[in-house]
């Protein structure tokens, strides 16, 4: 490998990334990654509350769909679950294939993310929200003072290898047409006839992007026990 | 203060106590003690409603709080509850977990909580640990932050669930100190304890449960020193006394070195004594075993009990057997165990009744 970069590198380099724009493409495709991601991301910690609430509700019917449709979210594999929403449930329609991949990857995190909560919460010490409210506090109040914020302490490190395992597993939306970060590479890698740089290449990126990602966490972390 | 009428508390088939009517004045010290399960804790949350009673009324002021229409978190700014477990919030330093609840159910200026904050903590002694976190802190110290924290809302009445039973033996006293000091200073409280001494000298009056409710209740002199009832007589004795009994060659004598430590412990003895204590009997022991027959079973029992007027440890020991005083050194072998009993105690007494052989040993 090391042969491979220092005589062909360079060559490979200007192949790969100037000719035709290549880097532009590229970027639009990290673009689309990011976009389904973060969106997902977002839509499924929203999901993943809704879920777990339902999952902590004393009302049976939503205890019990909250359980199945949880289950059954974990248990499928995301491509599959990609794959039927785009040639069974929205076949029809003219959704953008992204907004589809947004969905399937949203449910699909959101199923995740509701266990990482419900465990985070069943976790923190429930002594200390009785303390709380022997103190005064409402309900609520000794939720979003005392529970929320260890429960929050607890579920990071969980939820932040679940987002980088959702940024990763968006590679797979190639399959539904979407030219995403994946997808960019592959294709260059198969027009310049060298994939060995262009995947290399795509997966450094992917590297970075976890860095990244790492990197906000543990900004966000060192704020919180500061103030 | 605080009454409650026929209180009932179950939890399924289980009645935890009924019929329970106390009455607490203000700015009084009560005591409430008791076996373990007999409901101390119950009562304390029933009080507070963390448990909803079966039936009956809990007044606090003359309102009761049982009703529906009750805001029962407005009540509660004024119970404060200090447990066994501490449950300080983890997530925050000793200030914040001081401050957290005056900010935000009371409402309280950010400069106002804090200093409140920083005279609780000089009140519990803990000036220097404003920002550590709980985890940081030792038992003592997290129960006396417990105890700050709940003095932050100014509340009317404090209930004390066994405050010191999950501290080592030598924090108690730093944790009591201050119950000690807040009883004197006229809050009221109620404060269940195993710590007798301690509920004789401070509470005014004392509550002792059993049997589904409050069985007895009196003056803390009434209560420890002259008991009306049947088992809170069996239950002060047995609290002033501890008994064993020896059946066979093969008792475990580090389980029973154990129990006499802890017992010893409750009444704040030397530790040198205790040593002493345990030595004694342990030489007793071997000599009384030795004088036995090869395939004979000892049978021994010992009382322990401890005079608080004399400060003195008072051992009673019987075997039974034939008349066998150790005391009594007749040959020429070597009964140094029996030289270092005389040597320790302060008076030793022997005598032979009916097949019983009695030493009475006082440290
Ligand atoms: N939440 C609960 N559910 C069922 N039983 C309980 C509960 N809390 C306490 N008990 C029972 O009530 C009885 C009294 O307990 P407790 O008040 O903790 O005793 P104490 O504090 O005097 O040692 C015990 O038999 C205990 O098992
Ligand atoms: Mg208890």
């Amino acid at each position: 490998m090391y042969l491979y970069i220092l005589r062909g590198g360079g060559f490979s380099f200007g192949k790969n990334l100037i000719e035709n724009n290549g880097w532009l493409v590229i970027l639009k495709g990290l673009e689309v990654t990011l976009v389904i991601s973060f969106t997902a991301l977002l839509l499924g910690t929203i999901i993943g509350a809704l879920f777990c609430s339902m999952h902590n509700s004393r009302i049976r019917i939503l205890n019990i769909t909250a359980k199945i449709v949880i289950a059954f979210l974990r248990g499928s594999p995301v491509l599959l679950l990609l794959m039927i929403f785009y040639y069974v449930v929205f076949a029809n329609s003219r959704i953008d294939a992204i907004y589809i991949a947004v969905i399937a990857f949203s449910l699909n995190s959101g199923a995740h993310i509701a266990e990482i909560m419900r465990s985070a919460l069943s976790a923190v010490d429930k002594k200390q929200l009785e303390a709380a409210r022997m103190l005064g506090f409402s309900k609520i109040g000794a939720f979003m003072a005392i529970t929320l914020p260890q429960a929050a302490r607890i579920a990071k490190p969980v939820y932040q290898s679940a987002t980088i395992n959702l940024i990763q597993w968006t590679s797979v939306v190639g399959y539904v047409t979407i030219t995403d970060l994946t997808r960019t590479v592959n294709n260059i890698g198969a027009r310049t006839g060298d994939p060995f740089f262009a995947l290399f290449f795509g997966i450094l990126i992917y590297l970075a992007i976890s860095y990244l990602v790492n990197f906000l966490f543990s900004f966000q972390g060192k704020r919180k026990l500061t103030t | 203060m605080i009454r409650t009428v026929n209180l009932c508390k179950r939890f399924g088939e289980l009645t935890v106590f009924k019929d329970v009517n106390i009455h607490v004045q203000k700015g009084e010290c009560v005591a409430v003690i008791g076996p373990s399960g007999t409901g101390k804790s119950v009562l304390f949350r029933t009080l507070a409603m963390l448990e909803k009673p079966d039936y009956g009324n809990v007044l606090v002021n003359g309102r009761d709080i049982t009703l529906k229409d009750v805001n029962i978190n407005k009540v509660r700014e004024r119970f404060g509850m200090v447990y066994q477990g501490f449950h300080l919030f983890s997530h925050l330093n000793v200030l914040e977990n001081i401050t957290l609840a005056p900010l935000k159910v009371k409402k309280l200026g950010k400069t106002e909580a804090k200093n409140r904050a920083k005279e609780l903590l000089s009140l519990v002694g803990l000036s220097d640990k404003h920002s550590s976190f709980p985890h940081q802190l030792s038992g003592g110290q997290q129960q006396r932050v417990a105890i700050a924290r709940s003095l932050a809302m100014d509340p009317d009445i404090i209930l004390f669930d066994e405050p010191t039973s999950a501290l080592d033996p030598s924090m108690t006293g730093e944790v009591l100190a201050i119950i000690r000091k807040l009883a004197k200073s006229g809050l009221t409280m109620m404060i269940s304890t195993h710590e007798m001494r301690f509920a004789q000298d401070v509470a005014d009056r004392v509550f002792f449960m059993d049997e589904g409710g409050v069985y007895e209740e009196g003056t803390a002199d009434q209560i420890f020193n002259n008991p009306k009832r049947e088992r809170t007589r069996m239950f002060i004795r047995k609290l002033k006394v501890f008994s064993y009994s020896i059946i066979s060659r093969g008792f475990d004598m580090v389980s029973m070195n154990v129990q006499i430590e802890m017992f010893c412990q409750k009444y704040n003895v030397e530790f040198k004594k205790i040593n002493y204590i345990q030595l004694v009997l342990e030489e007793l022991i071997i000599e009384v075993i030795g004088s036995l027959q090869k395939d004979e079973q000892p049978q021994i029992d010992f009382s322990i009990e401890f005079s608080e007027e004399r400060d003195e440890i008072e051992i009673t020991f019987t075997y039974r057997g034939k008349e066998f005083n150790p005391f009594v050194i007749n040959d020429d072998e070597e009964h140094l165990g029996v030289i270092l009993v005389t040597g320790i105690s302060k008076s030793t007494n022997y005598k032979y009744v009916d097949g019983f052989n009695t030493i009475n040993i006082n440290i």
